[in-house]
């Protein structure tokens, strides 16, 4: 569960948001400079509410007027990054896997789990690849095979189709909305893109400027 | 290449060539008096031994000192505001551009046995002289060495994208673990080019060692010192050891430059 009601702040940028999410997929809306990712970075813990509450999972997160702020690696957030933010020096297979390692699993037993799920997402064969030498389209599938393979209560996907190609586009989708309603998951969807909301989320909040 | 990088003026090419001249007479002359034949038994006579293995401890000691006060300061330095980071920046940078020999007396002010500001108390309470000891040596050393890792680390923290700790956060990596995994490889390679260089400055240390830790054989004299010292009574050796540590230098910046700076091709 995700309750955001408060102020945005980041940078020159401030902005009012309200948006409830129970187990439901919920795509955010809204065209460039509308504070979309900002949103998902202030949930995810990247960036201090400026006013307000959020709470995460049932937990108050942030609330600056009762100085609570808890960090991102206690919130139990899986997030898809505009920019896929893979570490360049691992190979796919270890960005895959560290987040299971996160949470206190051996190597071995972290990479066979995402060797399986890269292999769901057409990209085992690019595991052991360093990751800055994928393709946009494998480098995306390999964020998001990151963001849900803890699996997470809550999870936040900043564009999560914008580098898969045409031909593919609809197998990732179906594919994440598998995943996300097999986990019973809060999700957020950011997209400049509604079609592609449409397709992927059970309702759209609309924040263009 | 382009036009304008292809037509450089004849006179600019004649003074970069002396500029070759001139740094590389200074090569070709120490290796024009060197004693070839006696090479070996220079290099392996007991003071030049001596010196060597000093130098060899006292540089890798320092560059470890040096590492551990380092990367602190350049994580401060880079990532925190404060008030005051100008004027620690300033310190920082101060034994780079201070004579050597003014940082050896500015080093006994601080910690000499008698007058130094915590040498004094070191030795009244616990009876430690860092003075004349190759404690002495480590110390003058990591003096000069520090600036050197110091500007490599914060350019390397500065250059790295910090989405990277940020996307290791969201996955639940702690501080300590984000920095291990995350950041410590990233900035490998100024960590690697910043330890070269303070060690190779730390190899090549003179004035502030012979000021505070003084030129015993055996105890602090290390290479630079011996070459200084021999440089009268056995220049053949004054010689070997200098080539050796010039062959050690052109060692670091050919290792710094394919490796880690990327020069051109």
């Amino acid at each position: 569960m995700i309750s955001l009601h408060g102020t945005v702040e980041i940078g020159n940028f401030s902005r009012e948001f309200t948006i409830d999410v129970g187990n439901e997929i919920v795509g955010v809306f809204g065209t460039n400079g509308s504070g979309k990712t900002s949103v998902l970075r202030t949930i995810a813990g990247l960036c201090p509410l400026g006013k307000g509450k959020l709470i995460v999972n049932g937990e108050l997160v942030d609330a600056p007027a009762e100085h609570i702020f808890v960090q991102p690696e206690l919130r139990h957030i899986g997030m898809v990054f505009q920019d896929h933010s893979l570490f360049p020096f691992m190979t796919a297979l270890d960005n895959a896997a560290f987040p299971l390692q996160m949470r206190g699993m051996k190597r071995t037993a972290a990479q066979k789990l995402a060797n399986e799920m890269l292999e769901q997402f057409g990209v085992a064969n690019v595991g052991q690849q360093m990751a800055s030498t994928l393709s946009g389209g494998q480098s995306q599938r390999v964020a998001i095979v990151r963001a849900l393979i803890g699996s997470p209560k809550v999870v936040l996907l900043d564009e999560p189709l914008s580098a898969i190609d045409d031909e593919s586009r609809d197998g990732v989708r179906n594919l994440i909305r598998e995943h996300l309603v097999r986990l019973g998951v809060s999700a957020i969807v950011v997209s400049h893109d509604r079609t592609e909301l449409d397709h992927l989320c059970t309702r759209i909040e609309n924040y263009t400027r | 290449m382009n036009y304008v990088s292809s037509r450089t003026p004849r006179v600019v090419r004649m003074g970069a060539l002396l500029g070759v001249a001139f740094l590389a007479l200074t090569i070709v002359g120490l290796l024009k008096r060197v004693a070839w034949s006696t090479l070996w038994d220079q290099l392996t006579d007991v003071a030049t031994r001596d010196a060597l293995r000093i130098s060899l401890y006292a540089s890798v000691c320092a560059t470890v000192l040096a590492l551990v006060l380092g990367l602190p300061l350049a994580w401060c330095l880079a990532r925190m505001q404060f008030a005051g980071r100008r004027f620690v920046r300033a310190l920082v940078l101060l034994p780079m551009v201070l004579p050597p020999v003014v940082g050896g007396v500015a080093l006994l002010g601080a910690y000499g046995k008698t007058n130094g500001l915590l040498g004094g108390v070191l030795h009244s309470l616990f009876g430690i002289q860092l003075t004349y000891s190759l404690w002495g040596v480590i110390i003058a050393e990591a003096f000069v060495a520090l600036p050197f890792l110091v500007l490599s680390l914060e350019g390397g923290l500065r250059s790295i994208d910090t989405k990277y700790e940020e996307s290791a956060a969201v996955m639940g990596a702690t501080d300590f673990t984000r920095f291990m995994r995350i950041t410590l490889p990233l900035l490998k390679p100024s960590l690697v080019a910043g330890l070269m260089l303070a060690w190779a400055r730390a190899l090549g240390e003179f004035g502030a060692t012979i000021t505070f830790a003084g030129n015993i054989q055996g105890r602090t004299q290390t290479a630079p010192l011996a070459v200084y010292t021999m440089l009268e009574s056995n220049p053949e050796g004054a010689y070997a050891l200098s080539f050796l540590l010039v062959a050690v230098s052109v060692g670091v910046l050919v290792g710094l430059r394919d490796r880690w700076i990327g020069g051109g091709s």
